[in-house]
């Protein structure tokens, strides 16, 4: 089968707070729906935060899904945001990778023009996960009722994602050396009582998230066709015309 | 003329999506391109844009409804 490769960028923001994150992904994508950006990786890494999603917010409010209320939680040094992704309530912090893949659906092999599909992709960047953590001799998988990426009923990568005019953005997280104990402060993903787990936790030991970052560029690369080059917020800063 | 706002087919295979808000009133003005509507799908959160400049002029789906792929979901006049 004839693969088409795109021209991508891999843009590591490294460890920064999710605001400032989420502003830099906004300028981007901004870029791309204008056409003035190919597809691009972002990865970040956040400082204690929970998100919440617009399923979450949906429902019954802000709260519905934390167990203490936000000024509780930012007493004890955690961030409270309301963000537009799919999906509920979930923690982002030290030690879990973050990427948000800025592309096209329609550029996405497999997808028609006329027809990108949203699930289908969510699906794949579920595969990519499951992909990644292979190569660290974990067998993940999916559940049917619960989108994500599940090592027997723990979940160790989230996905949500968002969609405008066809073009993605947010994606997923991987919890690699990620301190599980802020997930007793929710129900993540609105479901109580769900278990979450991390590479390091079954794994029994750190594992350095740099080589956990080129094995997942890898599995983008062949997942989506990408010809991925390297990049960095200030080059591309200053290469993004102005509107 | 009027022209049907309906649910995007990026959604294809979601099982239920529910309109999140609707950034416009009726009888306001629209501009083409321009976000309308936020709609999701459990882990998929989808834009409905404008499809012509004119004035919005009925709203079938309110906030909160769930909705099908390809449903209509309102109108605008243009």
């Amino acid at each position: 089968m004839e693969v088409t490769i795109l021209d991508a960028y891999w843009l590591d923001l490294g460890y920064l707070p999710y605001t400032p994150a989420f502003a830099i992904q906004e300028q981007l994508f901004k870029a791309r729906l204008a056409g003035r950006l190919q597809s691009l990786v972002l990865l970040q890494e956040n400082p204690p935060t929970f998100t919440i999603g617009r399923a979450g917010s949906a429902n019954g409010g802000l709260a519905a899904n934390l167990l203490l209320s936000p000024q509780e939680l930012a007493q004890r040094g955690y961030e409270v945001l309301e963000v537009n992704r799919g999906g509920d309530v979930t923690y982002h912090g030290p030690g879990q990778i973050i990427a948000s893949p800025l592309l096209y659906l329609g550029d996405i092999e497999g997808s028609p023009a006329n027809c990108p599909n949203a699930n289908a992709y969510l699906h794949r960047l579920e595969d990519v996960l499951i992909e990644v953590l292979a190569r660290f001799g974990l067998q993940a998988g999916k559940q049917a009722e619960h989108p994500g990426v599940w090592l027997g009923d723990e979940k160790i990568g989230a996905v949500g994602i968002a969609v405008r005019h066809g073009y993605t953005f947010h994606g997923f997280s991987l919890n690699v050396n990620l301190d599980l104990s802020p997930f007793k402060l929710i129900n993540p993903c609105g479901v109580p009582q769900m278990r979450v787990t991390s590479m390091q936790a079954k794994l029994g030991a750190e594992i350095s998230l740099d080589l956990v970052k080129s094995h997942l560029r890898q599995v983008m690369a062949e997942t989506f066709g990408l010809a991925l080059q390297d990049t960095t917020w200030q080059t591309l800063q200053s290469a993004i015309p102005k509107e | 003329m009027r022209y049907p706002l309906t649910v995007p087919r990026t959604a294809d295979g979601a099982l239920a999506v529910t309109i999140l808000r609707w950034l416009n009133a009726v009888g306001e003005d629209v501009r083409k391109g321009e976000d309308l509507v936020e709609a999701k799908t459990e882990k998929i959160t989808l834009y409905v844009t404008v499809p012509v400049d004119g004035k919005l002029v009925e709203i079938l789906a309110p906030a909160g409804q769930k909705v099908s792929v390809g449903e209509v979901i309102g109108y605008v006049e243009g």
